[in-house]
């Protein structure tokens, strides 16, 4: 445990989808915490979780899903019990959140400079003009040349990439000290990945800020997070540091994802070892889900008491806590 | 392969399941039922005035008569039963029409694609900006005038075949702006491609490949205009315009609206029934279109 | 700039074209049926020999049709529309009086049920399956659905004869002006047929409003404007509103020509003395004149307001590429 309080604190969040066709537990009891200037990897399949929980953060969860428990801390502050004026204050200003589809997250029928300046001026008392000059000096922060012209164009007239580069700057705008990126760089070419992500390294180590970073690549992770926390079928299955996950993980389901992502300094044609896994089986479906612990039906060291128990995260090393009833944790009836 | 199996099959599930559609198809269905042997439950004659002359006209509606009589003695309930055939051949001809023209016009365009799509759909657009309702009662009116004194005149229900047809020639732009949209996203998928490269002939092509994958959508804006037909038809008889030896709804209207506040029945009547066929079409084209082209509902 | 310019001519030609043909149309058929002088023989059976010549010379009858057609046309541009027969009095004056009346009845009708449809559309949208939502939504059908006449003669079967609140016919009361003064007499007039059209033009404006609203709240950038902190309501009147009424502007074009085409319904409802009965009676007289000034007069309207509302459409638009 670390000796400075964590600025995110989410404590058993649940996120339940309301259907005609039944209750499905998006979110089912997941743990995680951000500390000030670090960057935390929430990583997991499609279907994990993990984009309805930092949704949940900003309680931006859209219906027909709900927060149902738990407790989301922010600086100290219960999040989940903030009224909307402390709510529209927090939004934008102290947390940040950058979506997955740039081409999408942009109002195509304003200026860029309209979108930014509007929300620039909603959060400070400040003049059109220097609302306008702080939005271009964030644009020339996040690499774009010629700002001032950027500024009067519409979004279906930028790449892409410029695109992403606009939604981090709307980030910026207010010097949050918390950014919540979902998979920014998915929809963006390979190419171009590579520069957003160093531009976001860059960004938050200059402004100090933390960082939630959700993600499905481990790839993207290893290069930002300092700590993961891998999730499935929403839950929790391993916390720690990215060196420890990476090269120590503990949790069958880490493992398999490691062993699955394609590693560039691996030779797969010729060595038999080691090879490139997949995970037999699919994600359940979320409306009945499996008892017990979520991965038992694809987990090659499951037992019965894993398809009863419901493992609880317990810390296998300081700053280290998994989720698996074959490595020590708890169980609680499911 | 070309004839879509299972796509009509899932459409008629997923439409028993939309409540508005399957409100809407009971509507239709009622009508037609209605429209089909309701002649034969009548309790009078359409023309039988004899209410005039035991002077109970205009009367309130009663056991002997159960939607009261009208202005001229007549029954209302039989009149308006005797309405329905009409609006239906009112309804379904001017589509039968409409659509023969629609999708020729929409679908060449949207096959051939350049000069030939440019100017079949300024065509198009020519017809769309036309005052439709005022050039039919404009060329109703001359049409009756001109049609005196020649072998035409005796014609049976002349007059309402002429607003059939208008109805069809003026009603087929919104079916062609489809047929050439559905025509445009069909001539290019693979299965067209196919059908060419074993040999298929053009026609071939257009009747027995697209036209079936396109009706799905043709059939929700045929079922609205099957509607609209028939409430312009109302409106023109309304106005006076109708076909005095045809019976249809809007002709009720028009010949007891001056006794509104004395016989209301007698105009209510007729317009419930226009009111329901109408919304009954509305829903069914509603239905239609979700059941066809499924909207993501979470 | 110059691709807006172009395309507006562009549409300016063709609307032109199309007015052209419409007249052509109404004017080869109107011919095909009869005359002038043979309408006013039949109405004035002992007229002179003189006075018909005089007719014939003025309406040109000795030349063949289309010259006919472009002297009426010649006239037409410069405004002057004859006379009417059946009146004798000037068909343009008699268009801008009557006219007057059915426009004082539908721009209203639009302008107010534009406004309804919104505030109806985003308290249904924001609210999606509730029982707001559906209780809004099943209004909004029932009243696309209802025929507008019938509506009207609900109307005036329960307001004017049972309630005897409004007044069952006409613009104006002939003697007693409502209060002692016209321009109330002529709103209370107005009510019922303004309740009429205003109905139905919200419940289809709502329907469509309603349909596009929810799309575009659930587009990624109005989640991200609310994770920007900006309040709901801005939210959801500025960032939303105006994705999703773009195209409820272009059925507003529609809309008003539906309006205007049925007019002779709607004002031999409520015996409105406007456009349409106008055009009813002039069709019942075989008043040549008056029918083709008045054919002319509303497909220009309806063509002028449909090239409207497309420009406006690529106005407000800044995706809309001419080409």
């Amino acid at each position: 445990m670390t000796d400075v309080p964590p600025l995110l604190n989410v404590r058993n969040l649940k996120v339940h989808f309301f259907t005609q066709a039944g209750v499905a537990p998006a979110v089912d009891g997941i743990d995680f915490r951000v500390n000030p200037r670090e960057t935390l990897g929430l990583v997991g399949e499609s279907g994990s979780g993990k984009t309805m929980a930092s949704l949940a953060v900003l309680r931006l969860v859209p219906p027909p899903a709900r927060i149902v428990s738990g407790s989301i801390e922010f600086q100290n502050r219960d999040l989940l019990t903030l009224d909307e004026a402390a709510l529209r204050d927090l939004r934008g200003k102290h947390v940040a959140m950058i979506f997955q589809n740039p081409a999408y997250s942009l109002n195509p029928i304003f200026t860029i400079g309209d979108q930014l300046t509007e929300i620039l001026r909603w959060h400070e008392p400040v003049s059109r003009t220097a609302a306008r000059d702080r939005a271009a000096d964030l644009l020339r922060l996040v690499g774009i040349a010629d700002p001032l012209q950027r500024l009067r164009q519409f979004p279906h007239e930028l790449s892409g990439g410029m695109k992403q580069r606009i939604c981090i700057a709307r980030a910026l705008l207010c010097n949050p000290a918390l950014i919540l990126a979902d998979e920014p760089t998915t929809n963006l070419d390979v190419t171009i990945q590579a520069q957003i992500l160093d531009l976001l390294a860059e960004l938050r180590d200059r402004l100090r800020m933390a960082m939630l970073l959700v993600s499905h690549d481990m790839g993207v992770v290893a290069r930002m997070a300092h700590r993961i926390t891998v999730v499935y079928a929403g839950r929790t299955c391993e916390t720690g540091d990215a060196r420890t996950i990476f090269h120590t993980p503990q949790h069958p389901y880490t493992r398999a994802l490691l062993e699955s992502t394609p590693r560039i300094d691996h030779d797969y044609e010729h060595a038999t070892r080691p090879t490139l896994r997949t995970i037999g089986g699919r994600i359940p479906n979320l409306a009945t889900p499996p008892t017990g612990c979520r991965f038992h039906p694809r987990c090659a060291e499951a037992t019965e008491e894993c398809a009863q128990l419901r493992p609880v995260p317990f810390e296998v090393a300081p700053g280290h806590s998994v989720s698996c009833l074959k490595r020590g944790s708890p169980g609680v009836a499911a | 392969m070309a004839r879509p199996p299972g796509q009509f099959r899932q459409g008629w599930h997923r439409l028993c399941r939309n409540r508005s559609g399957l409100l809407g198809l009971s509507l239709v269905a009622f009508v037609v039922l209605v429209a089909l042997i309701g002649p034969e439950f009548a309790p009078y004659t359409p023309n039988d005035q004899s209410a005039m002359l035991s002077f109970t006209a205009k009367g309130a509606p009663t056991w002997a008569h159960l939607f009261g009589t009208d202005r001229n003695g007549y029954d209302v309930l039989t009149r308006v039963i005797y309405g329905a055939p009409t609006a239906l051949a009112v309804g379904l001809g001017a589509m039968l029409v409409a659509s023969v023209i629609g999708i020729l016009v929409g679908g060449i365009a949207g096959y051939l694609g350049g000069t030939a799509d440019e100017l079949l759909m300024r065509f198009t657009e020519f017809f769309l900006v036309i005052p439709v309702f005022i050039m039919i009662l404009a060329v109703v009116r001359l049409f009756s005038i001109v049609v005196v004194g020649t072998p035409l005149e005796r014609l049976p229900f002349l007059n309402l075949a002429t607003i059939i047809v208008l109805l069809g020639l003026f009603g087929w732009p919104p079916i062609a702006r489809l047929a050439r949209a559905e025509f445009l996203r069909l001539k290019n998928m693979d299965f067209v491609e196919a059908a060419r490269c074993i040999g298929a002939q053009p026609r071939d092509i257009l009747f027995r490949h697209i036209l079936p994958n396109a009706l799905p959508s043709l059939v929700v804006v045929i079922a609205l205009g099957i509607g609209g037909a028939i409430l312009s038809e109302s409106m023109i008889s309304f106005l006076g315009f109708g076909d005095p030896k045809a019976i249809s709804w809007g002709q009720l209207l028009y010949f007891n609206y001056e006794v509104l506040r004395v016989s209301p029945w007698a105009v209510l009547a007729p317009g419930g029934a226009i009111f329901i066929t109408v919304l009954g079409f509305n829903l069914l084209a509603d239905g239609l279109s979700d059941a066809f082209n499924p909207r993501l509902k979470q | 700039m110059v691709g807006i310019l172009r395309y507006l001519i562009r549409r300016l030609l063709f609307s032109m074209l199309l007015v052209l043909g419409v007249s052509a149309i109404i004017f080869f058929l109107l011919n095909a049926i009869g005359n002038p002088v043979d309408v006013l023989m039949a109405d004035n059976p002992g007229i002179t020999d003189q006075a018909l010549a005089a007719v014939k010379a003025y309406y040109h009858l000795d030349a063949p049709v289309w010259q006919r057609y472009l002297i009426w046309l010649g006239h037409v541009a410069q405004l002057d529309f004859g006379t009417s027969i059946s009146t004798n009095l000037p068909v343009g004056g008699m268009l801008l009086t009557f006219g007057a009346e059915t426009l004082k009845l539908q721009i209203p009708a639009i302008l107010l049920a534009l406004l309804m449809a919104i505030a109806f559309a985003a308290v249904a949208a924001v609210r999606q399956y509730s029982r707001t939502d559906f209780g809004v939504m099943s209004a909004a059908l029932f009243g696309h659905s209802l025929p507008g006449f019938l509506l009207g003669v609900l109307l005036i079967l329960i307001f004017a004869y049972w309630l005897g609140i409004f007044p069952s016919y006409g613009a104006y009361s002939t003697r007693n002006p409502l209060m002692g003064s016209y321009v109330i007499d002529g709103a209370w007039h107005m009510v019922l047929p303004l309740t009429m059209l205003t109905v139905f033009n919200t419940a289809t404006l709502t329907l469509l409003l309603r349909a596009n609203l929810v799309d575009v709240l659930r587009q990624d950038f109005i989640m991200a404007a609310r994770a920007s902190g900006l309040p709901e309501r801005r939210v959801v009147f500025h960032h939303a509103l105006r994705n999703a009424i773009i195209p409820v502007l272009t059925y507003l074009g529609i809309l008003f020509g539906l309006m205007l085409a049925t007019a002779p319904v709607t004002e031999s409802v409520f015996t409105w003395p406007g456009a349409g009965a106008l055009y009813l009676s002039a069709i019942q007289a075989l008043d040549y004149p008056l029918i083709m000034g008045e054919t002319m007069v509303v497909t220009v309207m309806l063509v002028g307001f449909t090239l409207l509302t497309d420009l406006a459409y690529v106005l407000i638009d800044p995706r809309i590429r001419l080409d």
